[in-house]
């Protein structure tokens, strides 16, 4: 009997631990069943795709994308029908999204948002190959190699849409009281700008090492380029270009927010927004927030530039740097009626006019072309420019190392930026993660 | 009396819907995640057997023996501070002082709130920019404590843990609950022998609600073991890992898609957490008795 006791105590106190995993796994195990295998067909005949998207509620692009989908459920009435899962967290919709997949019940439609994921979800076989359905006439849509680029082992288990290109954001005014009417052009004219700028009481940047360090990770990403060139990465972290661009990243908190370290994107973004910081990194997506919710003055305040070179560096002049920042994925499906019916509702959301019509509301930039539209905005309208005249678009950091070294990288960021390590050492670390 | 056979049959049939769903979405899963703990799997494709390599690795990791550690002082503030904390409050209020009531509602009122927007609210309050906290430093005069406590390595574990003490509400009202219940004849018989509140708090209540307090600090010590939305929300285990905790160590692993280190730290949460119980058991000298 005590025997028993024993046991059923032990039992009892794993069970109340068991909890624990479940909250710690809330997050990535929150799939719900009602998703598992997607949508279906209905008796009439009608084929019912589940898609948990992102791009709903505040997202930029919610109005324009919800208006598309209903667009194509209402042209394809009766036939089929795209029913919206609403995910408002993107590290929630990344883990759910795994999840799925590694359960078996890869969504219908989904998307994707770096280069580890679209590796391993295609080699797990539960994606749909769209080789088979992208005819040259479909594939003429979108820029040039981006389908190629998309590719793993082969076959193209993915659609590259949404692109990021990642401009210097800076407020022409205060950098004009310190003497700039430019944005500085090299880095050695860029910490003289941040040495002014502090000296007039304004501090230069916005960084952060909170959350993914996400616009520091831009930043760190621009001088590597910067240093060793747009191949950089060709070599995996052991170039030397990592160490000197680790060495710059660290400077760069020297002109930043004393609030920093450990700062999410809002309070980065905030700063820049209110005023409270003159240079700022972060993609087309952020031109849509600055008149409404930056200060009165910067709207007419803001402009954008190129990265600053580093002297010696292998980086060209006007160089940039981006990613795609959404790929479209397919479920794989044992109906093909089913998949012929996915891919119908991708050919629709690529389409270049509602794809125009969409980057004009958001501010974003996609994969697919189309001619400039009326009433981009001044930034995005410049942005364009700019992409045209950039010798080449980068890869950043974030996409070019595996998930694991960038879950590490806001920890590893913090000492170094701490001078807990050297340069020399963050390198280490970060290559070090497997 | 003993159970007859025929008693025994009758527990059986009642026991057993409970051990399937039990066996279904406990022993199952928990075998499942032993198992891949000693594997390589991305979750995509087959595992593959390593060993104790994930074991290896994560003790071998130092973040993830600060986490064990930081799990360890978090689950020991809530069980020796929160808790007394709690009882305390719990002692005062069931004397039923003026406005017992409203101070009841005010420490229970976080426990309706959800931890992320607590967390949310304690990051602005912590910011070393614009927060109530350092604002509230410089009014007194005292500018030269001010720091950014979520980015500051000495003070952002800290920070972490020592708002999450003050909400006592849960534990309080547990405890009040079985205090309202101890026959008032007890302290009537000890004011006679001339107890003091104080004597009779020691001596009559706390004995009395002693089968309340193992739940709380059993309770407390679990939800400090199992802790993760706020140090998630507030510091990501920042800076530099210094406050991260076993759970957080456990999602960045399966958002490195390394499930199999994953449950061998999900394996370690279990066993820490089982042994912990059944120390609290042992300390409350309960081995044997029926609670």
């Amino acid at each position: 009997m005590k025997i028993f006791q024993k046991a059923s105590a032990i039992a009892l106190s794993a069970a109340m631990i068991l909890t624990m995993a479940s909250c710690g796994s809330s997050a990535s195990s929150s799939a719900p069943a009602s998703s598992s295998g997607g949508g279906e067909t209905s008796a009439a005949g009608e084929i019912e795709l589940n898609f948990p998207c992102i791009w709903v509620a505040k997202d930029s692009k919610a109005q324009v994308f919800g208006e598309m989908v209903a667009a194509f459920n209402e042209e394809n009435a009766g036939k089929i029908k795209i029913v919206i899962e609403e995910q408002t967290d993107y590290q929630a919709y990344r883990d759910k999204i795994r999840t799925m997949i590694t359960t078996g019940n890869a969504p219908d439609i989904f998307t994707i948002d770096n280069i580890d994921d679209l590796n391993n979800f295609s080699r797990s076989g539960k994606l749909l190959d769209l080789t088979p359905y992208v005819t040259d006439e479909w594939a003429a849509d979108f820029t040039a190699g981006v389908l190629d680029d998309a590719k793993v082992d082969g076959g193209l288990y993915a659609l590259p849409y949404e692109s990021a290109y990642f401009p210097v954001m800076y407020n022409k005014k205060l950098l004009a009281d310190v003497g700039y009417d430019h944005f500085p052009t090299t880095y050695d004219e860029l910490w003289d700008c941040c040495e002014k700028l502090k000296a007039n009481g304004i501090t230069p940047m916005s960084q952060m090492t909170g959350e993914n360090a996400y616009t520091t990770q831009l930043w760190f990403s621009q001088a590597i380029v910067a240093i060793g060139g747009k191949d950089v990465y060709a070599n995996g972290l052991s170039d030397p270009a990592f160490v000197e661009a680790a060495e710059m990243v660290r400077k760069m908190f020297d002109y930043t927010t004393s609030d920093a370290v450990g700062a999410g994107a809002s309070i980065s973004a905030g700063h820049f927004l209110n005023e409270r910081t003159a240079i700022f990194m972060n993609g087309p997506w952020f031109f849509g927030r600055v008149p409404t919710e930056g200060t009165e003055s910067l709207n007419a305040n803001v402009d954008l530039a190129f990265p600053p070179m580093a002297t010696g560096g292998k980086g060209e002049e006007k160089g940039l740097t981006g990613q795609v920042q959404a790929y479209l994925a397919l479920g794989n499906q044992t109906d093909p009626a089913k998949a012929e019916a996915a891919v119908e509702f991708l050919k629709f959301i690529t389409d270049p006019e509602w794809v125009a019509k969409l980057s004009v509301s958001a501010g974003s930039l996609f994969a697919v072309k189309f001619d400039e539209p009326e009433g981009m905005s001044a930034l995005q309208s410049k942005l364009v420019s700019m992409i045209a005249e950039a010798p080449y678009v980068a890869p950043v950091f974030q996409i070019s190392v595996p998930v694991a070294t960038m879950t590490e990288f806001p920890q590893a960021l913090d000492a170094l930026v701490m001078d807990e390590y050297t340069p020399e050492q963050f390198i280490e670390v970060l290559s070090s993660i497997s | 009396m003993k159970p007859t056979k025929h008693d025994k049959l009758g527990i059986l049939l009642f026991l057993i819907p409970g051990l399937f769903l039990f066996t279904l979405f406990f022993i199952i899963p928990v075998i499942y995640v032993l198992v891949t703990s000693f594997t390589q799997w991305n979750g995509m494709t087959a595992p593959v057997f390593t060993g104790l390599q994930n074991y290896i690795k994560i003790f071998s990791d130092a973040t993830f023996r600060r986490s064990v550690s930081n799990n360890v002082i978090w689950a020991l503030v809530a069980g020796c501070v929160q808790v007394p904390l709690a009882m305390l409050m719990a002692l005062i209020l069931s004397k039923k002082p003026r406005g017992w009531k409203f101070f009841r509602t005010v420490y229970f009122f976080p426990q309706v709130v959800s931890g992320i927007a607590l967390a949310m609210l304690w990051q602005a309050i912590y910011n070393s920019e614009f927060g109530l906290l350092n604002g509230l430093l410089k009014v007194l005069g005292l500018e030269q404590y001010a720091t950014n406590w979520l980015g500051n390595p000495d003070t952002a574990f800290f920070s972490v843990v020592i708002y999450w003490v003050f909400y006592i509400g849960y534990y309080m009202v547990i405890m009040m609950s079985e205090i309202t219940g101890i026959d008032e004849a007890y302290y009537e018989a000890a004011e006679i022998d001339g107890a003091t509140k104080i004597q009779q708090d020691i001596k009559i209540t706390i004995p009395l609600i002693k089968n309340s307090l193992l739940t709380c600090v059993t309770l407390a010590v679990v939800l400090g073991l199992r802790t993760f939305e706020q140090v998630y929300i507030l510091t990501n285990g920042g800076p530099m890992n210094r406050t991260s905790v076993m759970v957080l160590y456990l999602y960045k692993q399966m958002q490195s898609s390394n499930y199999g280190r994953a449950n061998a730290a999900a394996m370690t949460l279990i066993v820490v957490g089982t042994c912990t119980i059944l120390l609290i058991r042992k300390l409350f000298n309960l081995r044997g008795e029926k609670t």
